[in-house]
């Protein structure tokens, strides 16, 4: 007889259970089932396991960082813009109204050479 | 050194032979002396800038806008001193001196012997930017103004009826009249 037929046959045995093994079976299909979790806690599960809970961080960190210094460039692009607006309406009106009042001297000294 | 300064002279004059900005670098020290200053720089970037927030609903900032849609650079420098002769006809000599570049030339000259008010309008108006510099001077007031591009100047002249806030200083009043009379 070879030692694989024996190793065959010790493995293939017939054991009994144990005494406890039917109450434990029955304690165990009795047991009512687990409550069901509502939609919120099946959400949160999402981010329960510690390594979710920083890639959420660091997706809202990522989200709201860059938003808050893109906010900040446009504000500060804003008031820029402003502040050239006044400088260039400024600016424009003084020089037309130099260049007016140039015109009416020329004319006014053209009127005064008609009159002599 | 001779022809260190022929070559910054040349410089200067192929500068704004090709529509460059009129140097009023040395202006800016009349500001201590001055009662009142305004000082505007728009370059280029600037200059659109704020171009890009004048209104198209408001008549005057629509004008203004399609005014200054071809410029490259609005330049201004005012000063109104307390007394005469707080500025040397030298600083407004060197101004001229740069606008006698080739491509320049004046336009307009007045000399008012009554109220002392000297004004000048000079024009570029060869190459591809063209440039307008004007300068007034009276003994209390400096006005300098040197635009560089191609301007519409009865369209700028227009917008000159628009009114200047601390621009127009009152004429003093003869002492012993009150401000109703």
């Amino acid at each position: 007889m070879s030692y694989l037929e024996d190793d065959l046959r010790m493995a293939l045995r017939r054991a009994e259970p144990s005494a406890d093994f039917m109450d434990c079976v029955l304690a165990r299909v009795n047991q009512p089932p687990p409550p069901e979790p509502s939609w919120w806690e099946r959400l949160t599960v999402l981010l329960r396991p510690p390594r979710l809970q920083w890639v959420a961080a660091c997706v809202i960190l990522g989200v709201m960082v860059p938003a808050g210094v893109q906010y900040r460039k446009q504000q500060r692009m804003r008031a820029e813009g402003e502040k050239a607006k006044e400088q260039l309406m400024f600016a424009v009106r003084v020089a037309g109204n130099k260049l007016h009042r140039v015109q009416q001297k020329v004319l006014e000294m053209g009127r005064m050479e008609t009159r002599l | 050194m001779k022809i260190l300064l022929i070559l910054a002279v040349c410089m200067l004059a192929g500068g704004l032979g090709r529509g460059q900005v009129v140097d009023l670098k040395h202006l800016d020290r009349l500001a201590a002396k001055a009662s009142e200053t305004a000082d505007v720089t728009l370059d280029g970037s600037l200059l659109k800038l704020g171009a890009k927030f004048l209104s198209n609903d408001d008549p005057d900032q629509a004008k203004v806008k399609k005014l200054v849609a071809g410029l490259k650079g609005i330049y201004v420098r005012t000063f109104e001193f307390e007394n005469e002769g707080e500025y040397l006809e030298s600083d407004v000599a060197s101004i001229r001196k740069q606008l006698q570049a080739p491509g320049w030339s004046r336009i307009v000259g007045v000399r008012s012997k009554k109220d002392g008010e000297n004004a000048e309008v000079y024009l570029k108006t060869d190459g591809p930017d063209g440039g307008l510099a004007i300068i007034c001077a009276n003994p209390k007031e400096l006005t300098v103004v040197s635009i560089v591009g191609k301007i519409d100047l009865d369209e700028l002249s227009e917008l000159g009826h628009l009114g200047v806030p601390k621009i127009e200083l009152e004429k003093p009043k003869p002492p012993g009249k009150k401000d109703d009379d």
